[in-house]
């Protein structure tokens, strides 16, 4: 894992250039002395085999104790590949005594252990390391005085004379396993440049390899606990407070500054929700499976911090994310920090922001669940609604939307002023292709069957728009919005082809005398047909797909647990009315059109060819009713496939 | 404020139960005896404005018109408790306070001689909402003042204010008991001719089968006037609730009423409505689910019309249209479920030239009135057996004018001076034209009704021509 990217302090050039501070002067001083001892510049230049066997073993115990600290001796010597710092070998004078210099080599691993831990702890204390390392060097380091501590005490013993090299063997043995066990470890760390939580893998799965040997198991397991203090620290601040703080880039959730919130309300695709945070690889195997869990609690941390409403998981003594350890407790901290974020974030949406109410008051309006508001704009604003598209002026027709919203019910309802009105550019059916374009990448219908209505008029496009906040725009993100728009389509328009049909209705009221035989009592009763169909299908879309599918939502919604639960149920409710309203069906949509457009001519023939008849009752009485006739003569045709073609998409609509 | 609707008490009959309809309004809306708002009904959500408008101080004024030609009543509702409701100027008692005598006749013509006083006050009332969607008449058809003022009020409001709904809440007279008024059979066709030709909906309320309900339903031994009155006032307000608490369809009286009326002539509607109860009478509470009101509703016994049809005629009976108000805490997922119950079991007979279905409202309860049952339902329905609730009509008035019984108190007025009796003629044959479509209706090619014998076009055009003309030539 390369952690170039992160601007860490680099190492200051003093650290590395002044081998005093490094520990590696031992090795540069007998180099030199090396030099020195070659050019037989030493008083000791008699080789060691001329001694007696008892000179020659304290001699050796003397060397082995500078050897075990990485000194290299008067015939102990460290053979290092050039250029390479972890390369060595040690070796002994071939003069020595064969049973000493078997002995002496027996002592070798150790030192090579320690040399190459050693150097491990110098090289990853740099600071671009990351906090891992920096924990793991420490704890090694820390390790190593001990052992410094105990060469101390074994040259005490040598110095007082009571240490055989058959002593020091001794003494060495017990620690020789551990330290085998932990180079092992860093040799594989340093070779693939480990860091952070690949490094607590790696000892980690040492650990548990070690299985059979209870003292390096519990060594490595002290080690691996150590090395993750500091990223048990990186997520304790995360899932507590939903801060990341992570200077190296070790963590394994990443943050997309460039999704901004706002985007929420504005980009239909916005994606600030699902990857603002997100998992990177090289997640520690022991929080692998909570990993989902950890991400969405600082998720929710996140959020109410971005609401300006600071919130800390209570932590108690216990709670505090000490260790990994087999108890799984870090699981349980974890769970219960989780628990609290998604219900206090639930109660922060609920009670601040008021999400119920919010949705409750988008229904009023965009699901027509309060319809007063639309029959009074409708009435204010029918005049701008008939023009064409190009000449609507979206100001008139908000401050009417305004108007109609002050004088009706929905004046009681504080989010009233929310609520804009906007004019689309195209009908709903072309709406709905570009939106499921966008959807599903699924072939649109062709071109020429989209083909616009010339006379597109503001009755087809209007729309109303909602205005969302932060953070409710994450449950009502734009997406969601621009559904509840697609939906609001239908039955406003249906709702103005019913008003239609009621004026003609009421024209027919007006000749309420017997009009038994004439045309008049015919086109009545097809008035009648058409308001039930447009009464059957306002009735279907409103209390067979709007009204049950969100009881069930509102009940869902009472029991979510989280916030994703609730963005989930209500996405679902949005689907599932899309789907009712037939709203993914152009086929049905087409037909249902073409109903509505007749239903509309009628309308207006009839009111005009009533008024006309009455109010030239004498001049061109026969006139208009031939006229009449016609009409209804040609509309009787109408009126067949118009029944047929109602019980079909009734029947088909009450299938669904 | 949007679609407002007037009210018009006329004569007895008609202030008595337009006081309870204000009553349960007022305890709908959380007003007070005085107009106030109560301090627990801020909340809102409901539309007042459609049937009270505020006064300069906030309080709340129905619009409503108290009319009629004795002090009785009226001045009951004066020293009531809820004299400080009405507005004071929109009551009216005639100045000699003698009534109408129960005479058709001279309540028309005394209509006709304080004509400009009333429509004044109309006037004032109209101008005073931004659009007015219509008026509603509280009246019973068999006294004096409610049927003959009342008819002459339907026929200037037509002319005055063609593009107007005009809805009347009718009450029949009571069968079953002698009544008083002799001359009932009279005064009930006459006024029945009016309701035919000027007004748009007649919501029929048979005191008949409101006693019938009251004994049967609510076992109550001797029902008062009060008791079947508070239930013709839980079917007005409850009639009116999807126009006070909007829903989603049927927020205006024309969409209500023009999915209900299939012709122009046949829009008199029964009522149903379930469970009753009465005020002070501890009534067996039952679970109540939309299946369960919707069933009831179709029920013949819970018909607020009595039905005179004999067991043929009745098989051959057929809903038009049903609209079905259901309040109340309604899981809307059962809507759906207790239609298709309905449809399946073919619980209801449904006219065949046509697409029908019962189609339903869910609408709000008042918050602010406490009920036992959980769901209640008011069905309005379009049903062809109240055919036969007009021929019980024609055959009394047939019995009462074959003796020549009674007509000289008629006589005494102008309109059937000179022994004219062709009103009566007239309005028998309009009667009896409605009755002959309702029975057409029932057949499957009513479509066609009429068409073979064109000479009908003539008939009733010739005589109401008078009345419509000048009113569709505005």
């Amino acid at each position: 894992m390369e952690v170039n990217n992160i601007n860490s302090p680099s190492t200051p050039r003093w650290n590395s250039e002044r081998p005093f501070l490094t520990g590696r002067f031992h090795q540069e001083t007998k180099t030199m002395s090396r030099f020195a001892a070659d050019s037989h510049s030493l008083g000791f230049g008699n080789a060691v085999g001329c001694y007696n066997a008892a000179v020659q073993e304290l001699v050796v115990i003397d060397d082995l104790l500078s050897a075990m600290v990485g000194i290299q001796g008067r015939y102990i010597s460290i053979k290092r590949v050039r250029g390479r710092e972890d390369d060595f070998t040690f070796q002994v004078d071939a003069s020595m005594d064969l049973t000493l210099q078997e002995l002496a080599k027996r002592v070798f691993p150790l030192c090579e252990s320690f040399m190459l831990i050693n150097q491990f702890v110098e090289s990853r204390s740099q600071f671009k390391n990351g906090l891992v390392n920096h924990a793991f060097a420490a704890a090694l380091r820390a390790l190593l005085l001990d052992y410094q501590a105990m060469v101390a005490q074994l040259e005490h013993q040598f110095r007082l004379g009571r240490l055989s090299l058959q002593g020091l063997w001794y003494y060495c043995q017990p620690m020789m396993g551990s330290m085998q066990a932990l180079s092992t470890v860093i040799q594989k760390a340093s070779v693939n440049n480990f860091v952070g939580s690949a490094v607590l893998n790696l000892v980690q799965s040492q650990a548990k390899a070690m299985a059979g040997d209870t003292a390096v198991r519990s060594l490595l397991e002290k080690m691996a606990e150590c090395a993750s203090n500091a990223y048990l620290g990186i997520l304790e601040r995360w899932v507590y407070e939903g801060v990341i703080d992570d200077p190296y880039g070790e963590f394994f959730i990443a943050e997309n500054k460039f999704l901004q919130k706002e985007s929420l309300t504005q980009d239909y695709d916005a994606k600030y929700w699902r990857q603002r945070y997100s998992l990177k690889d090289g997640i520690p195997s022991f929080l692998a499976n909570t990993s989902g869990t950890i991400l969405i609690t600082g998720k929710y941390l996140n959020v109410m911090r971005e609401c300006g409403h600071h919130v800390q998981v209570p932590v108690s003594e216990n709670s505090k994310l000490m260790s990994f350890g087999s108890n799984h407790r870090y699981i349980e901290c974890i769970k219960s920090a989780y628990d609290f974020a998604s219900s206090e974030l639930l109660n922060l949406m609920k009670e601040k922001y008021d999400l119920m109410g919010k949705l409750r008051s988008i229904k009023h309006y965009l699901l027509l669940d309060q319809g007063d508001f639309l029959v009074h704009f409708m009435d204010i604003a029918r005049d701008e609604l008939m023009k064409k598209l190009d000449d609507i002026s979206v100001e008139k027709l908000q401050s009417l939307l305004d108007l109609a919203l002050r004088s009706t019910a929905a004046a009681a309802d504080p989010c009233h002023e929310d609520l804009t009105c906007c004019v689309e550019t195209s009908s709903l059916l072309r709406r709905l292709g570009t939106f499921k374009d966008s959807e599903k990448n699924r072939n649109v219908l062709d071109d020429n069957d989209l083909e616009e209505p010339l006379s597109l008029t503001g009755l087809e496009t209007f729309s109303l728009n909602y205005k969302v906040r932060w953070p409710l725009s994450i449950v009502i993100s734009k997406k969601a919005l621009t559904k509840y728009q697609l939906i609001f389509s239908l039955p406003f328009h249906c709702k103005h082809v019913e008003r239609q049909l009621c004026g003609a209705w009421q024209v027919h009221q007006f000749v309420a005398l017997n009009m038994r035989g004439t045309a008049i009592s015919r086109s009545s009763l097809l008035c009648r047909s058409m308001l039930k169909f447009i009464n059957s299908l306002l009735h279907y879309l409103t209390f067979e797909v709007l009204e049950p599918n969100w009881h069930v939502m509102h009940n869902r919604l009472q029991t979510a647990k989280s916030i994703d639960e609730v963005i989930q149920h209500h996405d679902f409710f949005l689907d599932k009315c899309l789907r009712g309203c037939l709203l993914l069906l152009p086929g049905f949509l087409k037909k249902m059109e073409r109903l509505k457009s007749l239903c509309l001519q009628y309308a207006s023939a009839t009111q005009w060819l009533i008024m006309m008849l009455f109010s030239n009752l004498r001049g061109s009485l026969m006139q208009s009713f031939g006229a009449w006739h016609q009409y209804l003569s040609s509309s009787s045709q109408a009126e067949t496939v118009f029944d047929s073609s109602c019980t079909g998409i009734l029947g088909i609509g009450n299938d669904q | 404020m949007p679609r407002e609707i007037i009210t018009l008490q006329v004569g007895q009959c008609g202030n008595q139960i337009g006081m309870e309809f204000w009553k349960q309004l007022c305890l709908e809306h959380g007003i007070s005896k005085d107009g106030i708002l109560e301090d627990f009904a801020t909340q809102g959500g409901d539309r007042k404005d459609v049937f009270f408008y505020q006064a300069d101080d906030q309080h709340y004024i129905p619009r409503a018109l108290l009319i009629d030609l004795e002090p009785r009543v009226i001045n009951g509702i004066q020293n009531s408790e809820y004299r400080n409701l009405y507005n004071h100027e929109n009551i009216f008692v005639s100045d000699h306070g003698g009534g109408a005598g129960n005479n058709w006749a001279s309540g028309y013509d005394q209509g006709k001689g304080v004509e400009e006083a009333i429509m004044d006050m109309i006037d004032r009332e109209a101008d005073g909402s931004d659009s007015l969607e219509g008026f509603v008449l509280c009246h019973s058809i068999a006294g004096g003042t409610g049927s003959g003022m009342g008819s002459y009020l339907l026929e200037t409001l037509n002319d005055r204010y063609s593009k107007k709904l005009v809805q009347t809440y009718s009450v029949f007279p009571n069968q079953m008991e002698t009544s008083d008024v002799v001359v009932q059979p009279y005064n009930s066709l006459l006024t029945l001719k009016r309701l035919t030709l000027n007004a748009d909906c007649v919501v029929v309320l048979d005191n008949t089968a409101l006693n019938r309900i009251a004994v049967e339903r609510l076992h109550l031994t001797n029902p008062t006037f009060a008791q079947t009155n508070s239930l013709v006032s839980t079917v007005m307000s409850a009639s009116t609730t999807t126009l006070r608490y909007p829903g989603y369809m049927n927020n205006d009286l024309v969409g209500l009423l023009a999915s209900l009326i299939p012709t122009p002539r046949c829009h008199f509607l029964m009522t149903g409505y379930t469970p009753l109860t009465v005020e002070r009478q501890a009534n067996v509470i039952r679970k109540t689910t939309v299946l369960d009101v919707m069933r009831r509703l179709l029920q013949t016994k819970n018909i607020m019309v009595s039905s005179y049809a004999r067991t043929k005629e009745a098989s051959q009976a057929k809903y038009i249209s049903i609209l079905n108000i259901i309040q109340g805490e309604v899981d809307p997922t059962q809507v759906h479920e207790s239609l298709q119950r309905i449809r399946e079991r073919k619980l209801v007979n449904f006219i065949e030239w046509g697409p029908a279905s019962i189609q339903v409202a869910l609408s709000r309860k008042s918050p602010y009135v406490q009920t036992a049952h959980r769901v209640s339902g008011l069905m309005l329905a379009s049903h062809t057996s109240i055919r036969h609730l007009f021929s019980k009509c024609l055959s009394q008035y047939s019995l009462l004018r074959k003796k020549q019984a009674f007509l000289d108190n008629y006589r005494k007025f102008p309109m059937f001076a000179e022994n004219d009796l062709s009103e009566f003629d007239e309005s028998r044959d309009i009667l009896e034209s409605l009755v002959d479509e309702y029975k057409a209706c029932e057949s499957p090619d009513y479509i066609k009704w009429g068409m073979e014998d064109p000479d009908h076009i003539l008939t009733g055009e010739g005589s109401a021509a008078g009345t419509v003309d000048p009113k569709l030539a505005v």
